[in-house]
């Protein structure tokens, strides 16, 4: 199976090492990985600022960049969420089609179509999900605490196979972090303090690792971590996942 | 030169989408027994009280509001003389309105009222007390159902509680402008 | 002017203990929501066939409006038909003005608020007297409603007993909810049976019988009604709904998403006026048929005004009600005020992280956050951006379209954030993001290199 790896601007730039967890967990899965040189963004964030015309030079960038894999897979609900249901805008030859049909969220490509069932090894710390909205509400990837009081998702479920680990009970279970795109520097004050709150709930219900299937929100409540100096360790799922220790 | 009327409904008919099918709303079934309906009144802040006969309305309305001396009643006899002419200072100062309720709707401890049952349209609303009296075995189940039994008539209400508010600081208040408490006596 | 939502909710947020107040108060509404929802195991298909019905109703309106006036006038009530703010006002003071009334009481109507009804009718020598508590006391501060359900929701209880000691005599300090209450009821009940004329909004206007019908839990429409011997109801012409048997859907879906009840505590139905007294409906487009035209924010006029979307907003919870500029806040407010003046409001669909929540939480579907996202292609493209945020959009663009600029904007990018002063990069004046967080530490190199390093030996 040929997976075409996309890696979100944000984490090709500041989070390498969950670009490598993801490649290296896959790969181990079996998979046969190629990573496109030439690949830049899914052209979300100008789309979510009302520039969606702006960005259809990005779509058709990415669409030429994977439409030769099997697969598309990418550790971002968000930008999968984007690939999946924004490129309506552009003309839809086969080629684009079977982009968006293709374009998997990590989680969802593991136990949709490889069919994980369990993850080996053991993580002895207390975990907090972030449940990203993208992910959660726009792939329904989890269910939604206004449409449901079950809680229940492809991340939690895989997250709980793994020895030792410890989930944490939020107080709130799928509020939005308030990182939203350019929303968190044109509305700094709202999108602060709803990260804010979000991280509060975690330390209070006791995390000591939060994860999440999104960077950008994780990117977001971890600039909060750090300036509050809170002992949360932030890692992307896929970290976790692939069987990465706390780094230091 | 069309009037505004025309103007609103022409410029509907332009900008309305095409024709949309309205589907049949499906059966949706429930608890109709008068325990559900007794559970959800209370819920609500409302006071249910179960008797063997509509013969002891009178007395348990005394032991409910011993110093009450303006009652006005369908069922049982009033102290004040209530009718669609009342004035408002005659409304104003009636204590106890004991009435009889046409049903009582199982999932949320609503009863419909209509103006038929309700001697004078003010009188359930201004009243500091209200006594619905309800047979035992006139509950529906839901909604649905409730509005398959009644019909508009000239208004008619569903009550559901005492009057209540919560506009400040979101601290439930019993009593707001309507009725203080409300007992629903089944017989 | 144009509402600046994020300046606004940066006052909001100066408050710290009193943001949190907000936010939980409008979360334990969403909870109560929560619990009423989950108790009714077909919820979720109610919303489907509430839906339906509105989406249905719209594709037909023009004919069950016909059919709602046609009933109506059997049924001895007057119909008006208003174009716009100024039409609906100008109808209700001539009302009046043919009553030689003086004594007008109001319950909660969001639509004469959309119309400036009171200020309007003020100017011309009539006072109008909000019953609705909540309303009432925003009335005496003189202040617009935070919240369509909820119109005090921004307020404490001190607020309230400092308004009601200079407005209704009770003691100073007094704060207790119980007897501020009771001290608006014995105001209010003397307003009541006074009344000549009572002004009321529709939740549901029944087009198979010429009915409206009024939701409140005071009874504060029912008091001004009945006592007084003309009603006005004032509805937006999307109200309709055709039959009497669909009042059984909207019933179980509006108490429950709006404040978790079963239902409110008194469903009123109006149909025809006691002998002797005159009932009047005013029907109101007010941009209303323009929106129906727009075929992707149509289905905005489903609304039924319970505002779950408010209450499950994490913007609107930690921003307030005001700082939206418009008669209906939140989510819901952000679609609907687009329509009316997009330059004025072209912010509000940028107040969202467009989560989604609001269109969950929904009970009639309408699928907001897409909503948001579309207006804010149009607006881009009706150029009433901040001119700063289009060129950095075109820049992004053309950086995110051709891998070389890319891969150097990356690079300069992380060499900045390495190399440069903490001071210099966390500048809040330069950099907003850092405010209240730290950036991301920045690697020595990015996915990119270390894949063509480490996998293309």
């Amino acid at each position: 199976m040929n997976v075409g790896l996309f890696i979100p601007c944000y984490i090709d730039q500041f989070y390498p090492q969950v670009g490598i967890a993801t490649l290296e967990l896959l790969e181990k899965m079996g998979c046969n990985v190629g990573y496109p040189l030439k690949q830049t963004c899914c052209g979300q964030p100008m789309a979510n600022s009302g520039c969606e015309q702006d960005s259809i030079a990005a779509y058709q960038h990415f669409v030429k960049n994977f439409s030769s894999y099997d697969y598309i897979v990418t550790p971002s609900g968000s930008c999968a969420y984007h690939v999946k249901k924004h490129y309506n805008i552009i003309e839809q030859t086969l080629e684009v089609k079977n982009v968006r049909e293709r374009t998997f969220e990590f989680v969802h490509f593991l136990t949709d179509i490889l069919k994980v069932k369990e993850i080996p090894g053991s993580f002895p710390h207390q975990v907090g999900l972030h449940q990203s909205c993208h992910g959660q509400r726009g792939l329904k990837l989890s269910n939604a605490s206004e449409i449901t009081p079950v809680k229940d998702g492809e991340a939690l479920r895989l997250l709980r196979t793994i020895k030792d680990i410890r989930i944490t009970e939020l107080d709130r279970n799928d509020e939005c972090c308030g990182f939203g795109g350019t929303f968190c520097v044109t509305e700094e004050a709202v999108s602060s303090r709803m990260g804010t709150d979000r991280v509060a709930d975690h330390i209070k219900n006791k995390t000591e690792v939060l994860t999440g299937g999104d960077m950008s929100c994780l990117m977001h409540l971890d600039g909060i971590i750090k300036r509050q100096k809170l002992p949360i360790k932030v890692m992307h799922i896929a970290e976790i996942l692939n069987g990465n220790s706390i780094t230091k | 030169m069309m009037n505004v009327r025309d103007r609103i409904l022409s410029q509907i008919k332009v900008n309305k989408p095409s024709s949309l099918a309205l589907n049949e709303i499906p059966v949706f079934m429930g608890d109709d027994s008068l325990t559900n309906f007794k559970k959800n009144l209370e819920s609500i802040s409302g006071q249910p009280i179960e008797v063997n006969s509509t013969n002891e309305v009178e007395s348990i309305v005394n032991q409910l509001f011993p110093s009450a001396k303006k009652i006005a009643s369908s069922i049982i006899p009033g102290t004040v003389s209530i009718d669609t002419s009342s004035d408002l200072v005659s409304l104003e100062q009636v204590e106890v309105a004991v009435l009889r309720g046409e049903f009582g709707v199982a999932e949320n401890g609503a009863i419909w009222l209509p103006e038929s049952n309700m001697i004078n349209r003010s009188l359930p609303f201004i009243a500091q007390y209200l006594v619905l009296v309800l047979k035992k075995n006139d509950m529906v189940m839901n909604m649905h159902k409730a509005y398959e039994r009644c019909r508009p008539g000239n208004y008619g209400s569903f009550i559901a509680g005492p009057s209540k508010t919560a506009d400040i600081e979101q601290s439930l208040v019993i009593g707001a402008h309507g009725a203080r408490s409300l007992t629903v006596i089944l017989d | 002017m144009s509402v600046n939502h994020a300046s606004s909710a940066n006052t909001f947020n100066r408050d710290f203990d009193r943001t949190t107040w907000h936010d939980e108060s409008l979360w334990f509404v969403r909870q109560k929501r929560d619990k009423a929802v989950f108790s009714v195991s077909e919820f979720q298909q109610l919303r489907e066939v509430a839906s339906n019905i509105k989406e249905h109703t719209l594709s037909s309106l023009d004919h069950y409006l016909i059919e709602f006036e046609q009933n109506a006038l059997s049924n001895g009530v007057h119909v008006h038909w208003a174009a716009n703010a100024q039409e609906h006002n100008q109808i209700i003071l001539d009302i009046l003005k043919q009553n030689k009334a003086t004594r007008i009481v109001k319950s909660k109507s969001m639509l004469t608020e959309e119309c400036h009804l009171n200020p309007f009718l003020k100017e011309n020598g009539f006072d109008v007297v909000d019953t609705d508590l909540g309303e009432r006391i925003i009335q005496f501060r003189n202040e617009p409603p935070s919240h369509i359900v909820m119109p005090a929701i921004h307020l404490k209880k001190e607020d309230v007993g400092k308004t009601f000691h200079e407005h209704l005599g009770t003691p100073a300090n007094e704060k207790d909810p119980q007897r501020l209450t009771e001290a608006a009821r014995q105001h209010l009940r003397e307003k009541f049976v006074a009344a000549e004329v009572a002004i009321t909004g529709v939740n549901f206007a029944i087009a198979e019988t010429g009915s409206v019908v009024v939701c409140t839990n005071e009874g504060n429409a029912d008091l001004g009604v009945t006592f007084a011997k003309v009603h006005i109801a004032c509805m937006g012409i999307e109200k309709i709904i055709p039959k009497w048997q669909h009042l059984g859907v909207f019933t179980r879906v509006l108490a429950r998403s709006a404040t978790g009840q079963p239902i409110t505590t008194y469903t009123s139905h109006f149909t025809k006026p006691r002998d002797g007294n005159e009932m009047h409906i005013v029907i109101l487009d007010n941009g209303r048929t323009q929106q129906l035209g727009r075929e992707d924010f149509r289905n905005s006029l489903k609304c039924i005004r319970c505002a779950a979307c408010m209450n499950t907003c994490p913007v609107f919870r930690r921003s307030g009600g005001h700082s939206y500029g418009f008669t209906v806040p939140g989510p819901i407010g952000s679609i609907l005020s687009p329509n009316l003046d997009l330059k004025k409001y072209s912010a509000l669909p940028f107040a969202s992280t467009l989560c989604g929540s609001c269109s969950d939480v929904c009970p009639v579907k309408i699928d907001i956050h897409v909503q948001l996202y579309k207006w804010r292609q149009i607006i881009s493209k009706e150029n009433a951006l901040p001119i700063s945020k289009r060129w950095s959009m075109k820049l992004l663009s053309t950086v995110l379209s051709r891998h070389g600029l890319y891969n150097l904007a990356g690079k300069i990018a992380r060499f900045t954030l390495r190399w440069m002063p903490h001071s210099i990069t966390h500048n809040t004046l330069l950099n907003s993001w850092a405010k209240s967080r730290e950036l991301p530490h920045p690697p020595k190199e990015s996915f990119g290199t270390w894949y063509q390093k480490n996998k293309l030996k």
